[in-house]
């Protein structure tokens, strides 16, 4: 569904994603994991276009994305949330869902009734300003600002930073229900070793720029000499 | 207290056209931050844009229309040829737009030359207030820019549209990334702020002489309006309030070069009192 072919990108002089390939099946949640400064969230920003890539192809359900604006990229269906979350801290909870819809083809302007579901607190917080929130709850409402875009891709950058534990496994099960329930494909960038094994299948370890090894979650139960290898654990 | 009256009522007609040009100048430079040094000549094109339909032999009701319009045509032309290309460059943007400004006021300097040109009183009927005449034409730019400011506050707070521009605003490449076309809302809020000057401008043109220069009078005191009441619709309006009332009282109480120097003083006044402008000294509160 999402093929990197040796995408090289950076900021101005230093390259910080050297060659990177990888692919992404549908259907699967894949979790990319590295140390501090790898260029997790460049790779994610590349796949938006917040970032042009200086080599190489990012290729989404086949089509080149090549000089897509994020507003085509996004609209072409694949759904991001930034790490920090980045949500309008002065417009209500409400106007923050909204804003995942606003962008989007007429027919699909309404929030889908399913993202309460999964989670019920934004419900209750429709018309509370969203700064005010918890970290936790400002979380669930980027995911579900996100997904109120029905994605087929889904882009999560560190969803667990700065969340209470409880908080994270609340908010990784109901991820793992919504890709079952959807068939929603995740690529999802997390240092939280136990909410990778909560929610993904597939794993991607990037180092100096490129994909260092991918395994799956399965086999990293048996041996987890990959994350020592690839994180500071 | 009757000459109060009048004098008050003169100066909220320039206090109104000042917010319509300033609001249009804030929405652009939030959206785009690009400061629009062409928004003056948006002004003078919007009054031209009567002189042309007058001359056409319409009437002015039918130029008050069109001005607009056609000032935000204007609008949306300079958007896709030069503005677009400069926004992420913010000092080339005050120079491309000098540039406009220029361009636009030997344009039509060559079309209709140098000299102040009048329309004449569209409505030219008076009513007594405190005992004196007063032309009713200056209720009706009382008028119709209050519905204007209440309109642009509507579509701002109260649409999907206000919500979508709010949210490019707070965060332009967030909102990028939940498939907002940040292109088109530029398009379209950058005509609709050159609109509104266009209208300022066509509903002024029968108070004043209508020459080449007289964007820069409307220009500055928005800009001033802004720096002093903060770059927020209702910043414009706050200053506005001030610079345009304190611009007018002065200048009928002295003389109008007395009356650049008490806004320029207060405008500084104001700036070292709140840095932030009233509006946002007032939500800090
Ligand atoms: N806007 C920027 N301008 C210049 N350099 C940047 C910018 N953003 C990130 N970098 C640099 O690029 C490198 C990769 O950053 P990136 O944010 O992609 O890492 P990351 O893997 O997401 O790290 P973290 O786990 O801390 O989020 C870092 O060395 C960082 O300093
Ligand atoms: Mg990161």
């Amino acid at each position: 569904m999402l093929t990197l072919e040796g995408v090289t990108a950076g900021y101005g002089g230093g390259r910080v994603l050297q060659g990177i390939d990888l692919e992404i099946a549908a259907g699967t949640v894949t979790a990319l994991l590295g140390r501090n400064g790898m260029g997790k969230t460049t790779l994610m920003k590349t796949v938006m276009g917040l970032l042009r890539p200086d080599a190489g192809r990012v290729l989404f359900d086949g089509r080149d994305l090549a000089g897509r604006k994020p507003y085509e990229i996004a609209n072409s269906g694949i759904g991001y949330v930034p790490q920090g979350r980045e949500i309008f801290p002065d417009f209500t909870v409400a106007e923050n869902l909204l804003m995942g819809v606003l962008g989007k083809p007429a027919n699909r302007r309404d929030i889908p009734g399913g993202i309460f579901d999964s989670f019920p607190i934004l419900k209750e917080r429709l018309d509370q300003k969203a700064g005010t929130m918890s970290g936790g709850q400002q979380q669930q409402l980027a995911i579900a600002r996100a997904l109120a875009g029905r994605p087929r891709l889904l882009l999560l950058d560190e969803p667990s930073e700065g969340i209470q534990p409880s908080i994270v496994h609340e908010i990784a099960a109901a991820m793992r229900a919504v890709a079952e329930r959807d068939g929603l494909t995740v690529l999802v960038v997390e240092q939280n070793v136990e909410m990778v094994f909560d929610m993904a299948r597939d794993c991607a370890f990037i180092e100096n720029g490129r994909v260092a090894e991918r395994t799956d979650v399965a086999a990293l139960r048996r041996d987890d000499a990959p994350l020592h290898r690839y994180l500071s654990v | 207290m009757d000459q109060f009256l009048i004098l008050a009522l003169d100066a909220s007609n320039f206090v109104l056209a000042i917010i319509l040009v300033a609001m249009g100048l804030v929405i652009i430079f939030g959206l785009m931050n690009v400061i629009n040094m062409a928004h003056g000549e948006f002004f003078l094109l919007g009054a031209y844009a009567v002189v042309m339909v007058d001359s056409a032999g319409g009437n002015f009701w039918l130029g008050l229309l069109l001005a607009p319009v056609f000032v935000g045509l204007v609008g949306l032309v300079l958007e896709e040829a030069v503005i677009r290309h400069v926004y992420h460059r913010f000092l080339d943007t005050i120079l491309a737009t000098w540039g406009l400004s220029i361009f636009i006021k030997q344009a039509v300097v060559l079309i209709f030359g140098p000299a102040a040109m009048t329309v004449g009183d569209p409505i030219d009927v008076t009513v007594e207030i405190a005992g004196a005449p007063y032309p009713v034409y200056r209720l009706f730019i009382m008028g119709v820019s209050l519905a204007v400011i209440a309109f642009t506050f509507w579509l701002f707070f109260r649409t999907r549209f206000g919500l979508t521009a709010r949210g490019v605003i707070a965060n332009r490449n967030m909102a990028s990334c939940l498939g907002v076309n940040t292109r088109r809302l530029d398009r379209m809020t950058f005509a609709f702020g050159a609109a509104l000057a266009g209208l300022a401008g066509a509903v002024m043109a029968p108070i004043m002489g209508i020459d080449p220069q007289m964007g820069m009078g409307f220009l500055v005191p928005a800009f001033l309006a802004i720096l002093v009441g903060g770059a927020g619709l209702a910043g414009a309006m706050a200053g506005a309030t001030v610079i345009g009332g304190a611009d007018t009282v002065a200048a009928n109480l002295w003389s109008p070069v007395v009356a650049q120097i008490v806004v320029f003083s207060m405008a500084i006044m104001a700036i070292r009192l709140f840095p932030r402008g009233i509006a946002g000294a007032w939500r800090k509160r």
